[in-house]
């Protein structure tokens, strides 16, 4: 199953932003069932620093799922994981986030009954200096610190309409969490960021700022998944289009080779005869 | 930085409830109509005499209801503290009084209990996956079984010991009692004023200054009332110095520790918390822990208090829904997510202002329990209409 996706990986010419040229982080033979359900049958993946890879699929494909799996949300039941070719693990979120792996999930994943500043530094609170005599966990946070790092942070996504970071998320509009959401990923250090369909509550505008935020990454050399389905902005964002269908890989394009009547037929109906999808 | 836009009333309201100050206000409100009322139809009810017995009846409730409010925090529930108390008081006026224990060790012994017993319980809830509810009413009924076995046939034990007799029977100096009052207001100030001078500092929003000055006077008013209260009586009582210094400790591991803000976070959507990376079963393990801590710390006080150790005052049930009532109607949700160890303190104030209220205008039984039934009740109601009013989900 390597072999498939290997000849489809590097296409012909640089990328303009060019990209690095070996994979940042690269995992294979991924799987994973929930009980009867197979989310995942041995599925290979790559991103490379510099990059945006869309990963499209009809809903169930298993986008979340592998996500959920780099991320260390959910383990995975067989797979290998390399980052900069170097072999290791994810089996917890602590390994990601280790790794330089931030990723807004598609269920957003943020406390409602907190504020905006916790729910950003949510598990990662700033503490005060001068307290190392308690362990860690008992350490006074650095609410002000807190507080002025959520500050910018929101102020990065510009999202005007939040009056303050002190507000609890409950009360937020869906847009304004899906912002939240992106801040606490794009705020933290990282080298890959995961984004789970992170415009499906926005609106036009705040879909454009998203794709701004995007790009951003990429020219400042992160490797970011961007997972739509909106095959405009896929276009308009991505270097590499990879495909799920049924829980396995379909191929990976080459945005600039390809078009999106091409991505359709391959999310719905595979490469008959290809012999490609593991399926 | 400050807004100068004309606020609403109810964006007001919602500014007040978002304060420090703000989540007290229903308990608060409730307390102050408790008192009123009875302070017109019972003289004697706003004497300091009776005030002070308030305190000191108040005060088991007030230390379970701070502990179930760490486990409420999570969304857990903890049904088995009263009995948990019971075997710790048991064990500890087993001790002393058979085995010629000193006190101190038996009070750090009975200590040890509780928390030993309240994690089992943590663990089975969160390693094997049983719902706390059920775990705990087992340990319930498993423990008012074990409290038995411990007191043996006689079902009651003789508390004489000094040291466990004088957690309730010290009080402080007059002096003392002032001086500690001015120490804590003072402190209070001067945190509140350090902190708005760094938030302005650092260009973050501040709170108005009619709110600042609101808080610290209030404080002030609320400490030296209490004091000159108590003062004109027998003084402040050592218990209350104790348990005001145990809830401030576990308000603090609360709201400004890594370790409280997972606790709120597990109640708010535990998935959530699980993914940034937090340890779920370890942080109910200790929540677990912390309760068991409380509920033996509850029952040292009770047994002081009584100066006995029987199967009655612990068991049965009444204990254990007065620290659930009191948790609650202090505003601490059930659910999980939201409340405060303050607040529960207040909580079980109103409780035990009602029951002494009741007592003193000589209402049965049957009036009691009807009554704490209709303020929890209006106390859960409160909380709802209010949270509504703050677009709130549950
Ligand atoms: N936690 C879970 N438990 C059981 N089944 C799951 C779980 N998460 C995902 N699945 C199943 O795995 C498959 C892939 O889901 P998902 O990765 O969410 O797809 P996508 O994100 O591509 O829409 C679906 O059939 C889904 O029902
Ligand atoms: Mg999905």
């Amino acid at each position: 199953m390597t072999t498939s996706s290997e000849n489809q990986k590097v296409g012909p010419g640089a990328p303009p932003h060019s990209p690095q040229l070996t994979p940042h982080l690269r995992v294979s033979g991924i799987r994973k069932r929930f009980g009867g359900v197979e989310a995942l049958r041995g599925v290979d993946f790559d991103v490379r620093r510099g990059e945006v890879v869309a990963l499209v699929g009809d809903n169930g494909a298993g986008k979340s799922t592998l996500m959920k799996i780099l991320a260390g949300a959910h383990h995975a039941d067989e797979g290998q994981f390399f980052l900069d070719e170097q072999s290791v693990s994810i089996s917890s979120p602590h390994d990601a986030t280790d790794l330089g792996i931030q990723i807004v999930y598609q269920d957003l994943a943020l406390c409602e009954n907190l504020d905006v500043a916790a729910n950003l530094f949510l598990g990662a609170e700033p503490t005060r200096p001068g307290w190392q005599f308690l362990p860690k966990f008992l350490r006074p946070i650095d609410e002000m610190r807190m507080e002025k790092k959520a500050l910018e942070a929101i102020d990065q996504l510009r999202v005007r309409t939040l009056q303050s970071v002190r507000a609890k998320v409950g009360g937020l509009s869906g847009g304004q969490r899906q912002a939240i959401a992106i801040a606490r990923a794009v705020g933290a250090e990282s080298t890959v960021v995961l984004l789970d369909e992170p415009t499906a509550a926005l609106g036009v505008a705040q879909t454009r700022q998203v794709l701004d935020v995007v790009k951003r990454l990429r020219d400042n050399g992160h490797a970011v998944v961007y997972i739509s389905h909106n095959l405009r902005d896929i276009f308009e964002v991505s270097d590499r289009i990879t495909v799920l269908r049924h829980s396995a890989n379909v191929a990976t394009y080459d945005t600039q080779d390809t078009n999106p009547d091409a991505i359709v037929v391959a999310m719905t109906r595979g490469l008959d005869g290809d012999g490609t999808h593991a399926a | 930085m400050q807004p100068d836009v004309q606020l609403s009333f109810s964006d007001r309201f919602r500014q007040l409830r978002e304060t420090r100050f703000g989540t007290f206000a229903p308990v608060l409100l409730a307390l102050a109509a408790i008192w009123i009322y009875f302070g017109i139809t019972e003289p004697a009810f706003l004497s300091p005499r009776n005030f002070y017995f308030l305190f000191m009846q108040s005060a088991v409730v007030g230390t379970l209801a701070v502990g179930i409010t760490i486990v409420l925090l999570l969304g857990d529930i903890d049904l088995s503290v009263a009995a948990t108390s019971g075997v710790c008081a048991a064990l500890m006026a087993v001790l002393i009084a058979m085995a010629g224990v000193p006190g101190p060790l038996a009070c750090l012994i009975a200590i040890a209990l509780g928390i030993f017993l309240a994690t089992l319980q943590g663990l089975l809830v969160a390693y094997v996956g049983i719902p706390s509810f059920v775990v705990t009413l087992a340990g319930l009924l498993g423990f008012q079984g074990l409290m038995l076995k411990i007191l043996g046939t006689q079902g009651a034990i003789n508390m004489r010991d000094p040291f466990v007799r004088g957690i309730t029977t010290i009080t402080l100096p007059a002096a003392l009692g002032w001086g500690l009052a001015a120490a804590c207001v003072l402190a209070f100030a001067l945190a509140s004023f350090r902190r708005q001078t760094q938030r302005r500092a650092l260009g973050l929003e501040l709170e108005a200054n009619s709110t600042l000055y609101g808080q610290v006077i209030f404080f002030a008013v609320l400490a030296f009332a209490a004091v000159a209260t108590l003062n004109s009586y027998r003084g402040i009582p050592l218990l209350v110095v104790l348990l005001i210094g145990l809830t401030a400790l576990l308000g603090w591991v609360t709201t400004s520790t890594p370790f409280g803000r997972s606790l709120f976070a597990v109640g708010g959507n535990a998935e959530s918390a699980r993914r940034v990376g937090m340890n779920v079963k370890h942080i109910r393990v200790a929540a677990f822990g912390i309760v068991g801590m409380m509920a033996a710390i509850g029952g040292i006080v009770g047994a002081s208090r009584y100066a006995s150790v029987s199967f009655n005052a612990f068991a049965g049930g009444p204990l254990l829904l007065e620290a659930i009532g009191a948790a609650v109607i202090g505003g601490t949700s059930l659910f999980g997510g939201r409340g405060s160890v303050w607040n529960a303190i207040l909580g079980a104030l109103v409780i035990g202002s009602l029951g002494n209220g009741l007592d003193l205008s000589g209402a049965s039984a049957a009036d009691k329990l009807m009554f704490s039934g209709a303020i929890l009740l209006l106390a859960v109601a409160i909380d709802a209409i209010s949270r509504s009013g703050t677009s709130q989900t549950r």
